[in-house]
C-alpha cells in the first residue's frame, strides 16, 4: 500500500459537516432560549423548532477513553452531535426532549456532572501548569479541581446573584483570560532568575536577552571570562520574560513560587464596561495537592458575594458598589503595599477624591 | 494504597468534580507516556516545581506552527516522557463535532500519542498532549488525509476561534462561524509559516456579551453589534411582568447603563438613540427583547495578557462594519495593519504594544482610518501635542 | 523578476548561516535583508516563497524562543547545548 499523501494548508474541516440538522435548518433564525433547569437549555427558532442542550463538566484534560465514552453517549442520546464551550464544557445537542434525563443520569453514573448555566460557577478556564509548561509557578489542573470540588454546589445550581467566571493561570503569561475574570488565581514567581553563567552564551543571544526585560534590569557582563548577563535585582518584577527568550535564566523557585488571587474582572459589555481583575491576595504559598488556603479564600469571596450582591451584579460590580475598603473589611483580607500599583499607569488607580465611605 | 506510584495526586481523585488525575490514569492504561506523565507530575507535586524544559525546535516539515516542543528535565527517571510534544489541531468553527469525527481523531491519537487531550486549548485548538518527535510526521499525514490540519503557534496567525454564533444563539449579530472559517482559510500561509514580530490572535464574538473573551484576549477582536432599535415583543414583556420572581424596574430598567429605559408598570419603553447596546436587558428578557435588524460588528484591536509591557483590553478602531461576505473591507484593513506591524513591530511586541509605542493617532493614520470620537472615551486632557502643521512666513 | 526564487533562497540560506550562533533572525528580518540587497528586484511575496523553499527542503527550520526564528537545523533537544 502506498504511503498516504501528505497535504498542507487544507485548514480545518468545514463546520457545517458537524451541525445537527435542526441547527442547519434554523441557522441564524433562533428567536429565544430558556434554561429549563441547571445545565439544560432549549433554543427556540422563529419556525417554532426546538433544540435542546445538555451542558456537562470536563476537567479539560481528557483521556481518549473518556472522549470515546462521550462519543457513545452522543450516539445514544443526541444523534452523535455535540460541541464544546469556550469554558471547556461538553454540550450534547439533542432534538428529543425525552432523552435529556436519561442522558443526565448516564453522565452522572460516569461521574460527569451537569450544570454551569446562568447564575452559576461555570467550568474554570485554565492553563497547563506542571502538566505541560516550563514556566509555570504552580499547577493549574490541581487548583481547578480543588476549587470546583469546593464550589461544586454553585456549578449544579443557579442561585448566585449572577454568573461567576473563575480562571487559573500558572504564570504571568496568562494563557487564559485570567486578567478579566470574576475571580482569578494567578501563579507567580517571587525571585529573580538564577543565571546559568557557564552555558548562557551558548544557549542564548545576549542582546535579545537584555532587550527582553521590561524594566531594563538586565545588563551584559563577563563572568569567569565568559560573556553573560547580570540582573539588577531591585528592578526585577519576576515576570519571566527573559526566561522565555533565554533558557539559561530559569526562574522557578519551589520555596518562593505560589499563587495570588484577583477579583472583579469581566469581558462582557453588559451593564458595565469590560474590566481587568484587581488584586485581592498578593501571595499564598503553593500547598499541593489541595491548596487549602486558596480554596478557602475563593469560597469566602463567593459566599460573601452570594450574600451581599444584588441580583445581576457581577463580582466586580458588587465591589464597585460597596467600595474596595468594604470588600477588604468583609473578606478580612489584609490590604498591603503590594495592592498599590507601581508599574506604568499606577497613578490612574490612586484615589483622587475625598468621596469615601466611613 | 501503599503501592500507588502517585500517592499525592491520588488525593485529587477525591471530590465531586471530574478528576484530571483519573483521566491521566485512564490514558495510562493505553499509553506508557501517560504513565510517565503521572509519575513526573507526582514529582512536581512533591517538589512544587515543573519538570518541563524550555521551548522546543520541533515541527512538521514546512510548518513553523502547530507543534509545541516539550522535553522532560528528568528523562532519566521518566524516559517515556523524554519527549512530550503538543500537537495543536485546528478545531472546527464553534467547536462543533460529531461522535464519528472525534473517533477519527482519537484513532490517530491513540496510535501515535499519549492518549491525552485538551478539549480545548486556551486559543481554541483541539490539543493532543504529548508525543515523540518521531511520530509527528505520521500524525500530520494521517490528520491531513482525513481533512484536518494543524493550528498556529509562535509568531504566526494563531488559530482563529469564535463563539457558538448563529448556529445556536439568537444574539449573534453576524455569522461568527463563517467568518472564522473564511479567515482561517484565507490566512493559511500566515497561520502555518510565522512571519510576524509575534503572535496574532483573531477572535469572533457574535454579540457584546463576548463569550470568547475576544476583547481581553485577541489582537483583532470582531464583536457583533447592531445600529437600529431593540426589537420588543410587548406580549412577552407582559409575561415577564406577571412573573412574581421578576422585577422589570429593578432587574432591567435600573440596571441599564445609559438610563434609556422606562417602565410604568404596563409599558416598557426604550430610548434607542441613547442605547449603548450593552445586552443586559436582552440577556435577562430574551423572550421579549431581541437585538436589532441592522447588524454588523465593531472592530477592536490590541488585547493581550501582561507579558511584556502590561495587560491591555482591545480598543475600538472601527465602530461599525458590515459583515456580509466576502468581507473585503475587513481583509483590506487586516492587510494594512499587518503591513504597518511588519514595518514598525519589534520581536515579542504584540500589535497592542506597538500601537502604545507609536500612538493610536499615528497608527490609524498609517493604516488609512480617520480619527473618530468613538475610538476614545474622551479627548486628551494633556496639552503636549505633537503638532505637525505650521505656517511659515512667505 | 531578475532574481529567481531559488537564487533568493540560496542567498537567504547564506545569511542564516552567517548569523548562526550570533543572532537569531525572524522571517521578516531575512526578507528585509534581501530587499536591501536586491532592491526592487525582489518583493515580500517572493521572499515568503523563498523561505518556503528553504523550509520544504529542510535546509532551514523554524525555532521558537519566545517568538519564531529561522535557523539552521539543530540537533534534537530543547535548546542549543
Amino acid at each position: 500500500m502506498a504511503a498516504p499523501a501528505r497535504k498542507t494548508d487544507i485548514g480545518p474541516p468545514h463546520y457545517e459537516k458537524f451541525l445537527h440538522p435542526i441547527i442547519k435548518e434554523n441557522y441564524g433564525k433562533w428567536k429565544y432560549h430558556e434554561v429549563i433547569k441547571p445545565g439544560v437549555l432549549v433554543h427556540v427558532a422563529e419556525t417554532g423548532a426546538k433544540i435542546f442542550t445538555v451542558r456537562a463538566a470536563s476537567p479539560r484534560l481528557l483521556s481518549s477513553t473518556t472522549i470515546l465514552l462521550i462519543c457513545d453517549l452522543a450516539d445514544k442520546y443526541s444523534g452523535g452531535y455535540l460541541r464544546f464551550t469556550s469554558r471547556n464544557n461538553i454540550e450534547f445537542i439533542l432534538d428529543n426532549e425525552a432523552n435529556i434525563d436519561p442522558l443526565i443520569n448516564e453522565l452522572k453514573q460516569n461521574n460527569i456532572p451537569v450544570g454551569g448555566t446562568k447564575n452559576s460557577i461555570s467550568n474554570i478556564v485554565h492553563t497547563q501548569g506542571w502538566i505541560h509548561c516550563h514556566s509555570s509557578a504552580t499547577d493549574a489542573s490541581g487548583l481547578v479541581k480543588v476549587i470546583m470540588d469546593d464550589c461544586f454546589e454553585y456549578f449544579e445550581n443557579m442561585t448566585l446573584p449572577h454568573k461567576v467566571k473563575i480562571a487559573v493561570a500558572c504564570c504571568l503569561n496568562m494563557c487564559g483570560a485570567v486578567h478579566c475574570s470574576d475571580i482569578a488565581i494567578l501563579g507567580l514567581h517571587r525571585r529573580p532568575p538564577k543565571i546559568d553563567h557557564a552555558n548562557l552564551k551558548n544557549m542564548c543571544e545576549i542582546p535579545s536577552t537584555v532587550a527582553s526585560c521590561p524594566t531594563a534590569a538586565i545588563r551584559p557582563t563577563y563572568v569567569d571570562g565568559k560573556p553573560s548577563v547580570k540582573i539588577d535585582e531591585d528592578r526585577c518584577m519576576f515576570c519571566g520574560n527573559c526566561f522565555s527568550v533565554c533558557p539559561a535564566m530559569p526562574i522557578a523557585d519551589p520555596l518562593n513560587d505560589g499563587v495570588s488571587i484577583w477579583v472583579g474582572g469581566k469581558v462582557s459589555n453588559a451593564r458595565t464596561q469590560p474590566t481587568f481583575t484587581k488584586l485581592a491576595i498578593p501571595y499564598i504559598p503553593n500547598n499541593p495537592p489541595r491548596w487549602t488556603e486558596v480554596t478557602e479564600a475563593v469560597k469566602k469571596i463567593v459566599t460573601i458575594y452570594a450574600q451581599d450582591a444584588e441580583k445581576y451584579e457581577r463580582v466586580g460590580e458588587w465591589i464597585e458598589r460597596i467600595g474596595w475598603p468594604r470588600f477588604f473589611d468583609l473578606t478580612g483580607f489584609e490590604f498591603t503595599k503590594y495592592h498599590i500599583d507601581d508599574f506604568k499607569y499606577a497613578g490612574l488607580t490612586y484615589r483622587r477624591t475625598t468621596q469615601m465611605k466611613y | 494504597m501503599s503501592d500507588s506510584k502517585s500517592p499525592i495526586l491520588d488525593e485529587l481523585e477525591k471530590g465531586p468534580w471530574p478528576s484530571f488525575v483519573t483521566e491521566i490514569k485512564k490514558a495510562a492504561e493505553k499509553s506508557p507516556m501517560a504513565q510517565g506523565l503521572l509519575e513526573q507530575l507526582e514529582l512536581s507535586y512533591k517538589e512544587k516545581k515543573t519538570h518541563w524544559k524550555h521551548g522546543g525546535i520541533v515541527g512538521v516539515k514546512g510548518y513553523g506552527g502547530g507543534i509545541i516542543g516539550r522535553y522532560s528535565d528528568a528523562s532519566d527517571k521518566f524516559p517515556d516522557v523524554a519527549h512530550f510534544h503538543t500537537v495543536r489541531v485546528n478545531q472546527p468553527s464553534g467547536w462543533f463535532y460529531t461522535a464519528d469525527a472525534l473517533r477519527e481523531l482519537m484513532g490517530i491519537w491513540e496510535k501515535h500519542g499519549s492518549c491525552l487531550t485538551n478539549f480545548h486549548g486556551s486559543t481554541g485548538d483541539t490539543v493532543f498532549l504529548g508525543t515523540k518527535t518521531s511520530e509527528l510526521e505520521a500524525i500530520f499525514t494521517e490528520l491531513s488525509e482525513k481533512g484536518w490540519d494543524l493550528g498556529g503557534s509562535g509568531s504566526d496567525v494563531r488559530t482563529p476561534s469564535c463563539c457558538v454564533g448563529p448556529a445556536r444563539c439568537e444574539f449573534a449579530c453576524y455569522d461568527t462561524l463563517a467568518l472564522t472559517y473564511d479567515l482561517t482559510m484565507s490566512y493559511q500561509d500566515e497561520l502555518h509559516r510565522p512571519f510576524f514580530p509575534y503572535k496574532w490572535k483573531f477572535k469572533m464574538a457574535g454579540c457584546p456579551n463576548d463569550c470568547v473573551a475576544s476583547i481581553a484576549r485577541s489582537d483583532f477582536s470582531i464583536i457583533g453589534t447592531w445600529k437600529d432599535d431593540i426589537r420588543m415583543d410587548s406580549e412577552a414583556v407582559k409575561e415577564y411582568a406577571a412573573d412574581a420572581d421578576f422585577n422589570i424596574q429593578k432587574f432591567v430598567v435600573n440596571k441599564c447603563p445609559s438610563k434609556c429605559m422606562s417602565w410604568d408598570g404596563e409599558k416598557l419603553e426604550i430610548d434607542n438613540r441613547n442605547c449603548v447596546k450593552c445586552m443586559h436587558c436582552i440577556n435577562v428578557m430574551p423572550k421579549a427583547l431581541r437585538v436589532g435588524k441592522e447588524k454588523g460588528a465593531a472592530i477592536l484591536i490590541g488585547a493581550k495578557a501582561p507579558i511584556v509591557e502590561g495587560a491591555q483590553l482591545a480598543s475600538v478602531i472601527v465602530p461599525f462594519i458590515d459583515m456580509t461576505p466576502p468581507y473585503q473591507e475587513l481583509k483590506d484593513l487586516i492587510a494594512a495593519i499587518w503591513e504597518f506591524w511588519d514595518e514598525h513591530g519589534v520581536a515579542r511586541e504584540r500589535i497592542g504594544e506597538c500601537i502604545q509605542r507609536v500612538g493610536l493617532g499615528s497608527f490609524i493614520e498609517q493604516i488609512g482610518l480617520k480619527p473618530l470620537p468613538q475610538m476614545v472615551l474622551q479627548p486628551r486632557d494633556n496639552p503636549y501635542i505633537f503638532y505637525e502643521e505650521y505656517l511659515e512666513e512667505e | 523578476m531578475a532574481v529567481s526564487t531559488e537564487e533568493l533562497a540560496d542567498s537567504m540560506y547564506a545569511l542564516v548561516a552567517e548569523y548562526a550562533g550570533k543572532k537569531k533572525l525572524k522571517a521578516s528580518d531575512i526578507v528585509k535583508e534581501m530587499i536591501d540587497k536586491y532592491g526592487d528586484e525582489v518583493d515580500k511575496n517572493q521572499g515568503k516563497e523563498a523561505i518556503r523553499l528553504l523550509m520544504d527542503s529542510e535546509r532551514c527550520v523554524y525555532t521558537y524562543f519566545g517568538g519564531t526564528y529561522i535557523e539552521l537545523p539543530h540537533k534534537e533537544g530543547s535548546a542549543p547545548e
